[in-house]
C-alpha cells in the first residue's frame, strides 16, 4: 500500500519540470537518458505532465522513465507514477513530416546554412565601406524578412493558432522569436553608429539561439504537432502556407541566391541536412 | 490451409480461426457513407460533396478487410473507390483525381490500399494525377493488412 506522502503524484505532474529539476537534480539525468533535454531548454516551463506526450515515449519508455523519477521523488516508496493519457494512433505511423511542417523544415534548411555562415561573416564584417555595410545590411535583412516575416510569422499566424497558444513548448518558440527581433534591432542600430563589436556579439548570439530553436523545432515541436494534427486541418494548414508563399512571391529565391553567393565567397559546403 | 504459391493479390488465405478468437463490439457501427455513388467510374469529380473536402480514394478491398474502416477513416470524408488490378478503362481514373485537385480543390487526398502488390497501382494512380494537377494538396497513403491491421501510414 502506498504510504501517506507529502506531495501528491498529481501536484508533482503539474509543476514545471524546471523546478522539479531544481529540487532532485537527479532527475535531470533520468531525463538525459531518453534525450529529454530540459536542463539545457532556455525557458524549461514545461509541466511535468506534457513532457512524456511531447517527447512521444513509447508506453515502456514511459514506465521505466516514471520509475525512475518516482524512485527520486519518492525514495524508499512504492509509488507508481500513472501513464500519461495518449491519442489511440496506429504504431506504424510514418516517420516523415506532414507537408506544411515538411515545408517548415525545409525552410529550416535555408537559415541552418546562414548560420553556419555566421563566423566567417563575423571574421569579415567590414563596417568601414558601403558595400561591406551593404552585405552587413543584407545578412540582416534575411534575418528579419527570410526567417522572421517569412518563416517565423508563419508559425506565429497560422501553425500556433492551431494549438493551445498558452503551452509552454509554445510560449518558448515564441520567446526565441522575439529574442531574434531584439537583436535584429540591436544591430540595426549598431550599424547605423558603425558599432563593429556589438554586431558581432548579437550576430553569435543569434547564432546560438538560432541553432538550438531549430533543433527544438524539427526534433520535439513539429513532431508532436503532427502526432496532434487532423488530416483536415495538414490540408488547411498546407493551403494556408501557399496562399502566405503567394504573397511573397520570389523574395525566398533571392534570399537562398543571397546564401549562395555567401557560400561561395567563404567556401562553406551547404549544411542543410 | 494457405496456398504458397501464386499471386499474393488472389492466394488462397483462411482467417476463421483469427476472426472467431477475436471477440465481437457490442451494438451497431453506424455508415459513414455521405454520399452516392463511390464508385471512381460513376462519381463525378465536381460533385457538391467533393468541394474542399477530405477525400478517400479507397480501393475496393478495403472496406472489407478495415473493421473500423467508417469511425476511424470514411467519417468526415468523401469518397471514390476503385480496383487497380480489375478495373478497365483507369486513364479515366487519372483525370477524375486531377479534377478532385483542380475543380473540386480538395482539402486533402487519403489513399487507402491493401498491401497486397498489385493495389500499390491505385497509389501510382493518385500520385500520377497529382503530379498533372496545377494544384497540390497533402496525400496521405494508408496500408491496409489482409487481416485488418494499419501497416502504414505516411504523408507522401
Amino acid at each position: 500500500m502506498t504510504p501517506q506522502l507529502d506531495l501528491p503524484v498529481a501536484e508533482y505532474l503539474n509543476r514545471d519540470i524546471k523546478a522539479i529539476i531544481t529540487e532532485f537534480p537527479a532527475v535531470a539525468d533520468i531525463l538525459g537518458r531518453y534525450d529529454i533535454g530540459c536542463v539545457s531548454c532556455g525557458l524549461g516551463t514545461c509541466l511535468f505532465k506534457d513532457v512524456v506526450a511531447i517527447h512521444d515515449l513509447s508506453a515502456e519508455e514511459e514506465a521505466a522513465l516514471m520509475a525512475g523519477i518516482a524512485g527520486i521523488l519518492y525514495p524508499g516508496r512504492d509509488v507508481v507514477i500513472p501513464a500519461t493519457a495518449r491519442q489511440d494512433r496506429p504504431k506504424t505511423v510514418g516517420t516523415r513530416y506532414s507537408p506544411p511542417l515538411q515545408k517548415l523544415v525545409d525552410e529550416h534548411g535555408l537559415i541552418k546554412r546562414w548560420v553556419a555562415i555566421i563566423p566567417e561573416f563575423i571574421e569579415n564584417l567590414d563596417i568601414a565601406t558601403e558595400a561591406g555595410r551593404q552585405e552587413i545590411r543584407q545578412g540582416i535583412d534575411f534575418i528579419r524578412s527570410f526567417a522572421d516575416k517569412y518563416h517565423h510569422a508563419k508559425e506565429e499566424a497560422i501553425l500556433f493558432k492551431y494549438f493551445d497558444e498558452s503551452l509552454d513548448i509554445i510560449k518558448i518558440m515564441c520567446a526565441d522569436h522575439e529574442n531574434a527581433r531584439a537583436r535584429v534591432r540591436e544591430m540595426l542600430a549598431a550599424l547605423e553608429r558603425q558599432d563593429r563589436e556589438t554586431i558581432a556579439t548579437h550576430l553569435k548570439a543569434y547564432r546560438d539561439l538560432l541553432t538550438e530553436h531549430i533543433k527544438k523545432e524539427d526534433e520535439v515541436l513539429y513532431r508532436w504537432m503532427d502526432r496532434n494534427l487532423s488530416t483536415s486541418q495538414v490540408g488547411k494548414l498546407f493551403a494556408a502556407f501557399s496562399e502566405k508563399d503567394g504573397e511573397f512571391g520570389g523574395a525566398p529565391k533571392n534570399y537562398e541566391d543571397f546564401i549562395i553567393h555567401l557560400e561561395k565567397k567563404y567556401k562553406i559546403m551547404e549544411v542543410s541536412k | 490451409m494457405n496456398e504458397s504459391s501464386g499471386c499474393p493479390g488472389s492466394r488462397t488465405q483462411d482467417f476463421r480461426a483469427a476472426v472467431t478468437a477475436v471477440e465481437e463490439n457490442q451494438g451497431k457501427v453506424k455508415s459513414q457513407l455521405q454520399q452516392w455513388p463511390i464508385q471512381m467510374h460513376l462519381i463525378s469529380p465536381v460533385a457538391p460533396y467533393y468541394q474542399g473536402a477530405d477525400v478517400l480514394l479507397a480501393a475496393d478491398c478495403v472496406a472489407f478487410a478495415l473493421g473500423g474502416f467508417h469511425p476511424d477513416y470514411l467519417k468526415g470524408k468523401a469518397i471514390g473507390i476503385a480496383c487497380p488490378k480489375l478495373d478497365e478503362g483507369q486513364e479515366v481514373y487519372i483525370e477524375k483525381i486531377k479534377s478532385w485537385l483542380d475543380d473540386a480543390k480538395i482539402n486533402t487526398l487519403t489513399v487507402l490500399i491493401m498491401q497486397v502488390p498489385c493495389c500499390r497501382g491505385l497509389l501510382n494512380l493518385a500520385q500520377q494525377a497529382a503530379q498533372q494537377a496545377q494544384r497540390k494538396v497533402p496525400i496521405k497513403a494508408v496500408v491496409v493488412g489482409l487481416q485488418g491491421d494499419i501497416l502504414s501510414e505516411e504523408w507522401l
